[in-house]
């Protein structure tokens, strides 16, 4: 072997070592990255969450609407401390709704959803405001956004009287579709009975919608809202 | 005519699944499948796409549009749900806004569909879909029988969403949704229902022409 070679392996096998070492810092280094990524996400989060109780709300029993299967949705009763006036109460419910299912598999709103505003119009329009999660993190399909929206529908129609439809907002804008799919161009009827769909698999009794008995009706003459 | 929709494609990739598994193309194979199946049927089918390219939800409702006695028919595999089961979907419109003094009668059921402008004559684009809503549903019902025959865990009615994809289809328009992309093997799982749902739905349109005055047309 020649003196070249020699020194050419030595310089490779010294150049393998140090590719080994770095590779291994650097895998270190994207770990730690990727655990700060999230805790600063989850601060953000909690930074964000609007506040959304206030000291006048009362313990009400709410019916919150998640996923009760695959397929399907289930009415949750649940207490709450919800206001009175029908726009709070509202991004209260839907707060909750985001916020609280009772196990990860029964999420129908991505987590990191915000509430960013609700109104309420003299004729009963409601306009729920979402951040952008809602698009962008509802997983694409039929059946998914349907169950998405079907769960914001079933919680507002439920718990809050004198609303007559909705409009969903993605960040202050109308959108197309929510995630490629459901028509978020028009409004969607609330307290109609005959136009909210029941769930797929309405064949078994858990997953069809059972209405809990609406609240009493507040003046729907009233501009509110909530933001 | 059958006009066969595979959604999606192009940079609208769909559902995803684990190992990079896309809607789009677990769809088109899928269509390819179930147009071989109608075909040996005997109806005459066309497909929106046919490669990877993603035509607008205009462009796709146009080629239906173009037929005289088209029935459209969108093809989707969901990214949740019961492994196996599929759900046949006809448009339910979400409600156009009226202002209040116009929505004043406007309560409950009736709410929900407003009719287009009579006066006009003309159908709005947007809308076309409006004047099919009962054929649609028809069709989705007789879809779904069938459906829930074949594939277990599958309910036997259809139901209605605000599908976007239908809205300006002018003929009976329905979305067939298989689930999912988050099965164990979404490749297999498509390629087994390529067939079983181009009988169901080819019978199903057999029937709905035996039943509907004029064949897809109201």
């Amino acid at each position: 072997m020649t003196r070249n070679w020699k020194i050419f392996i030595v310089v490779l096998a010294v150049g393998v070592a140090i590719g080994l070492v770095s590779f291994r810092s650097l895998h270190r280094r994207m770990k730690r990255l990727a655990q700060t990524e999230v805790t600063e996400e989850q601060a953000r989060h909690e930074l964000l969450a609007p506040q959304v109780s206030t000291p006048t709300d009362a313990p009400v029993k709410a019916t919150i609407f998640w996923a009760g299967g695959p397929d399907s949705l289930a009415p949750v009763g649940i207490e709450l401390p919800l206001s009175a006036d029908p726009a709070q109460r509202s991004r209260q419910l839907l707060h909750a709704l985001i916020a609280d299912p009772p196990t990860p598999d029964q999420r129908t709103l991505p987590a990191d959803t915000e509430v960013l505003g609700f109104y309420i119009l003299p004729d009963g329009t409601a306009i729920a405001d979402f951040s952008d999660a809602l698009s962008t993190e509802t997983p694409s399909g039929i059946l998914s956004e349907r169950m998405a929206v079907d769960s914001i529908i079933g919680t507002l129609e439920n718990n809050v009287a004198g609303l007559r439809r909705l409009k969903i907002l993605i960040h202050g804008q109308e959108v197309d579709t929510l995630a490629g799919h459901i028509d978020l161009t028009g409004f969607f009827d609330l307290n109609s009975p005959t136009q909210r769909t029941a769930p797929p698999a309405a064949k078994t009794a858990s997953s069809s919608p059972q209405r809990a008995a609406p609240p009493k009706a507040s003046p729907a003459s009233v501009v509110s809202a909530a933001h | 005519m059958i006009v066969l929709n595979p959604a999606h494609g192009g940079t609208d990739s769909g559902a995803r699944g684990q190992n990079g598994v896309m809607e789009k193309d677990l769809v088109l194979q899928m269509a390819r499948g179930v147009k071989a199946e109608l075909e040996r049927q005997g109806f005459r089918v066309v497909m929106t796409r046919n490669d990877d390219s993603n035509p607008s939800y205009d462009d796709r409702a146009a080629m239906a549009n173009g037929y005289r006695d088209a029935i459209f028919i969108s093809l989707h595999i969901a990214s949740t749900g019961t492994p196996g089961s599929v759900r046949a979907y006809y448009d339910q419109l979400s409600t156009p806004y009226t202002p209040p003094a116009e929505s004043s009668s406007a309560t409950g059921a009736a709410s929900k569909v407003v009719a287009a402008p009579a006066s006009s004559g003309l159908n709005l684009w947007n809308d076309a879909q409006r004047a099919h809503l009962n054929a649609s549903h028809r069709l989705a019902d007789l879809i779904q029988i069938e459906l829930a025959q074949k594939f277990s865990g599958t309910a036997d009615t259809s139901v209605g969403a605000a599908i976007r994809g239908l809205r300006s289809v002018a003929a009976p328009a329905v979305a067939v949704e298989l689930s999912s992309v988050s099965s164990s093997d979404p490749n297999a799982l498509a390629n087994a229902a390529a067939v079983p749902l181009g009988d169901a739905i080819g019978r199903a349109i057999t029937a709905f022409r035996a039943v509907t005055p004029g064949g897809a047309k109201q």
